[in-house]
């Protein structure tokens, strides 16, 4: 009995054993729902693209959607310098989509509901704008941090928030998506879990609150997977563009 | 169905779609998405003040000045983080 709310975070292994000095790299469930979700993606986009019609299939127009969505986005927000940077956006916003969405089947685990996981995409995308930040402007993407029109007074204070702030994208972008999916997870269960323990006489009222809440949960597992792509090709035009 | 039909057909739909994204134009999923990154914005440089604070602290040994000074340089960030932000919504 499934008391516990978060007993559905909880990671297990799955398989043997397997360790490279002192770090535990076993296949877990989170790793095993992780695998699934990119090969739905492969999936997806593979019979989707497979033959070009006029009248697409619901697969093609999936695709295509998906495809379209995305490239308007990287247009409205970061413009036409991060064209070259499509493939990297378009496979982020799917992953974290198909991991989210995965996650509202029952039963299943919700692979972004770790911070974790969620930490090392930002991360890995604040490393990335950074470099990318440094090759395209040099040493002058420094000035990011010292805007202009500041007495000299106020500079050291300004350039310390200005770099506080840098540093806390990927925190806020990683907190963002791993407590709306675990938010909405818990409250799904606890909400079960009222229905279980007030039986067939009062549990109609949580009943309905669950089913609502089932639709609020996918519209922000919708809405975060956007939210993580759009902030990451706002962060991309910063890097590209500088202005400030 | 002929080439022509089918092109008749296109623009209808293509009409009615573009005259539909125009009823809903400002309420869209994007203005609930802004809403969602304000909120974390400011917690999240609080926390950074806070941690870069604790680091000097404990390498300095200046404890526990640093660590307040910085929890308030990090509250000034969020704000002017959420207040950049919300300014960006605007335009």
């Amino acid at each position: 009995m499934a008391a516990n709310p978060m007993t559905q975070f909880e990671v297990y292994r799955i398989g043997p054993e397997i360790k490279i000095g002192a770090f535990d790299i076993s296949f877990t469930n989170a790793s095993l729902f992780m695998v699934v979700s990119s090969f739905a993606i492969l999936l997806i986009f593979n019979l989707g693209s497979k033959k070009n019609s006029l009248l697409p299939n619901k697969l093609q127009l999936l695709a295509e959607l998906s495809y379209t969505f995305v490239s308007k986005m990287i247009n409205d927000t970061a413009g036409s310098k991060a064209r070259p940077y499509f493939a990297f956006i378009f496979s982020l916003f799917m992953f974290v989509l198909f991991c989210n969405m995965f996650g509202m089947i029952p039963y299943t685990f919700t692979v972004t509901s770790h911070i974790i996981v969620t930490f090392m995409l930002a991360a890995f995308i604040f490393i990335g704008v950074t470099v990318i930040g440094f090759m395209k402007h040099g040493l002058g993407y420094l000035k990011l941090f010292v805007p202009s029109g500041v007495p000299a007074i106020l500079l050291p204070l300004i350039v310390i928030i200005e770099i506080i702030s840098y540093l806390s994208r990927p925190i806020s972008l990683s907190v963002r998506l791993f407590a709306n999916m675990m938010a909405g997870h818990t409250m799904m269960k606890v909400f079960g879990g009222f229905v279980i323990s007030l039986g067939i006489v009062g549990g109609w009222l949580p009943l309905s609150f669950s089913v609502a809440l089932t639709g609020l949960e996918i519209l922000v597992a919708f809405l975060q997977a956007y939210v993580f792509a759009i902030l990451t090709c706002i962060y991309l035009n910063d890097a590209l563009n500088l202005h400030h | 169905m002929s080439k022509d039909q089918f092109k008749t057909r296109l623009q209808i739909a293509k009409n009615k779609l573009s005259r539909k994204n125009q009823k809903n134009n400002g309420k869209n999923s994007s203005s609930i998405g802004a809403a969602f990154k304000l909120s974390t914005e400011l917690v999240a440089a609080v926390a950074v003040g806070t941690i870069i604070g604790f680091i000097l602290d404990n390498t300095f040994g200046t404890k526990p000045w640093l660590i307040i000074i910085f929890f308030f340089v990090g509250v000034i960030a969020g704000i002017i983080n959420v207040v950049r932000s919300a300014k960006n919504m605007q335009n």
